[in-house]
């Protein structure tokens, strides 16, 4: 009987499993033999040939390339960053600490539509512009204010004599933090990065905004321009485009599961 | 005394924690607070991005309150936050209670989880792709005997925002679910059991015992729908581009039209600032809500 209740659910995973049945479906279909009329069938298996097209003729190789740097760069320097002021503010007692602390916090209430023009006008002045620097900064910036917030309710939780222990030891600072804070906090680290990375590398609108040229253009915003540029028979290679930049924040969601539902419960809110 | 309250130690140390603090207040002073002055500077001038900036006080917000299309962005906007907090949480919801402490749980949300990891650019393209007129969607329901073959499900308001709304659903469902596991792990077994000795199964349970108690993870479900669907733009950037026209465009995907479209710079600030301020007043006052019914019960 209790099994038997399971049957609609099934039913309507099945019916959720849809799209990615389309998608891989019709993302390996040669692109001549596509047709618009009869997609829910399959059309042979050119899903390599499509992605390769993708890449070179579509030009997302160098995307990707960039895409991943950001989102392993950032998020490491953002966790490096908000851990430094964590550590600042819990074990050397930052004076005002709880205000800088707001202060940092609060810089990841507003949308980022506050931000846009002026970074894109500012950007423009200061040739940061359409810059793999500048796209790197950027998304620095804005993971800080998570890993700020999670770095510093971590630290909050290690015991202060551990700190004073370190002190009596002759430890200076920066020492009591790369050998005893970062490594204990390794976990939450793990998190934030898995986390910001892939917010960035799933980004449209700072990419969008901020940067034009196949080099530095990040993986979404080039996916998009993709999407409007093809259509009609190129429609399997824009699919096939579609899987390949879906497949790495897939891969590492279904790895990391828990970390992502406890990020999500404790950042946002 | 010991080393650490020694003055000249004190003082290295206080030295120390502004050194370690640097960077963060640099960094988001600079990329994040300063941008978000300039921006409620802009949205009281006239700029195209040329030249310098024209004080023309409110002129901005009159233009925006006055504007048709604008009044378009705030129904699909409502639409979506609407939308966005009753289906994908309801579903949520639902799929949480009925797969919670079920054997192959894990198995049957599965399913529904993979979609979240896949971006709005992925989910749009894949949907874009799907509700085409007389694409896959059109194709099923011609298989299924239902009319509709034909429909062009990404051209007419207000059909275009629903089938959009549709398709974020489909991202979000499952994520919505595992947050509500989540909820459902935390409450304790008693009142449950107490409840079950007493007679009370199936909905009755759930009604009168389950939801109350999931009341702090609700608010974090339904708050973070509204807040995030308040700002909507990737799915419908794709998907639409806001159109045909501009009947479908979000408040979101209006600013960046106006501002970089269009290249009037001061009204797409405006449109920054009321969707900011838009934002903080109905998440604070959702948040009050619920604190104080919190209290109450």
């Amino acid at each position: 009987m209790r099994s038997l209740r399971a049957v609609p659910l099934a039913l309507l995973g099945l019916v959720w499993l849809a799209p990615i049945y389309l998608l891989v479906v019709n993302a390996s279909t040669p692109a001549t033999e596509y047709d618009s009329r009869t997609v829910w069938k399959p059309h042979g298996f050119a899903l390599f040939t499509n992605i390769g097209d993708a890449w070179r003729k579509a030009d997302l190789g160098h995307s990707v390339l960039s895409t991943v740097t950001y989102s392993v760069v950032s998020p490491l320097l953002a966790v490096l960053v908000g851990a430094a002021v964590g550590f600042a503010i819990v074990a050397l007692r930052l004076r005002h600490g709880f205000f800088w602390f707001a202060v940092l916090f609060a810089g990841s209430v507003f949308p980022l539509q506050m931000l846009l023009v002026p970074l894109f006008v500012g950007y423009a002045d200061t040739s940061l512009y359409d810059t793999r620097t500048g796209m790197l900064l950027v998304y620095t910036a804005i993971s800080v204010p998570f890993a700020a917030f999670v770095m510093r309710n971590f630290f909050t939780g290690v015991s202060y004599s551990l700190y004073e222990a370190a002190v009596i030891d002759g430890a200076a600072p920066p020492r009591i933090f790369a050998q005893i804070y970062l490594p204990l906090a390794r976990s939450a680290l793990a998190a934030i990065v898995i986390l910001q990375a892939t917010f960035v590398w799933n980004d449209l609108l700072l990419g969008l905004t901020l940067s034009q040229s196949d080099d530095v253009r990040p993986i979404m915003p080039a996916l998009t321009s993709l999407q409007s540029a093809y259509g009609g028979s190129a429609l399997p290679t824009v699919l096939a485009g579609a899987l390949l930049v879906s497949l790495p924040t897939v891969a590492l969601f279904l790895a990391t599961q828990r970390f992502f539902v406890r990020g999500l419960a404790l950042g946002q809110f | 005394m010991t080393a650490i309250s020694r003055p000249a130690t004190r003082r290295r140390v206080n030295l120390a924690a502004g050194g370690f603090s640097l960077p963060a207040v640099v960094l988001v002073a600079g990329l994040l607070y300063l941008p978000f002055l300039y921006t409620v500077y802009l949205s009281f001038t006239s700029y195209n991005g040329l030249g310098t900036p024209a004080w023309t006080a409110w002129d901005n917000y009159r233009t925006i309150f006055h504007d048709p299309d604008l009044a378009t962005a705030a129904r699909n906007t409502l639409l979506w936050v609407v939308g966005t907090v009753t289906v994908p949480v309801g579903l949520g919801l639902l799929l949480a209670v009925s797969t919670y402490g079920r054997r192959f749980g894990t198995w049957l949300r599965l399913p529904f989880l993979l979609p979240y990891a896949v971006s709005g650019v992925g989910v749009g393209v894949v949907w874009g792709f799907i509700l085409q007129t007389g694409g896959a969607f059109g194709q099923a329901l011609d298989f299924a005997g239902l009319p509709g073959k034909d429909t062009g499900w990404l051209l007419d308001a207000p059909v275009n925002t629903i089938a959009m709304i549709a398709a974020a659903s489909w991202q979000s469902v499952g994520v919505n679910a595992l947050l509500f596991v989540v909820g459902l792990q935390s409450i304790p077994r008693e009142p449950l059991e107490a409840a079950r000795l007493d007679g009370a199964t199936g909905f009755r349970l759930f009604r009168h015992i389950t939801w109350p108690l999931l009341r702090p993870i609700t608010t974090v479900v339904v708050g973070l729908s509204i807040v995030g669907s308040l700002k909507t733009f990737d799915i419908v950037w794709v998907m639409t581009q806001g159109g045909p026209g501009t009947s479908s465009e979000t408040f979101a995907v209006s600013m960046y039209k106006t501002t970089f479209v269009a290249g009037d710079y001061g009204v797409g600030s405006a449109l920054a600032v009321a969707l900011t301020v838009l934002t903080l007043v109905v998440s604070i006052s959702y948040l009050r809500r619920q604190l104080s019914g919190a209290r109450a019960v």
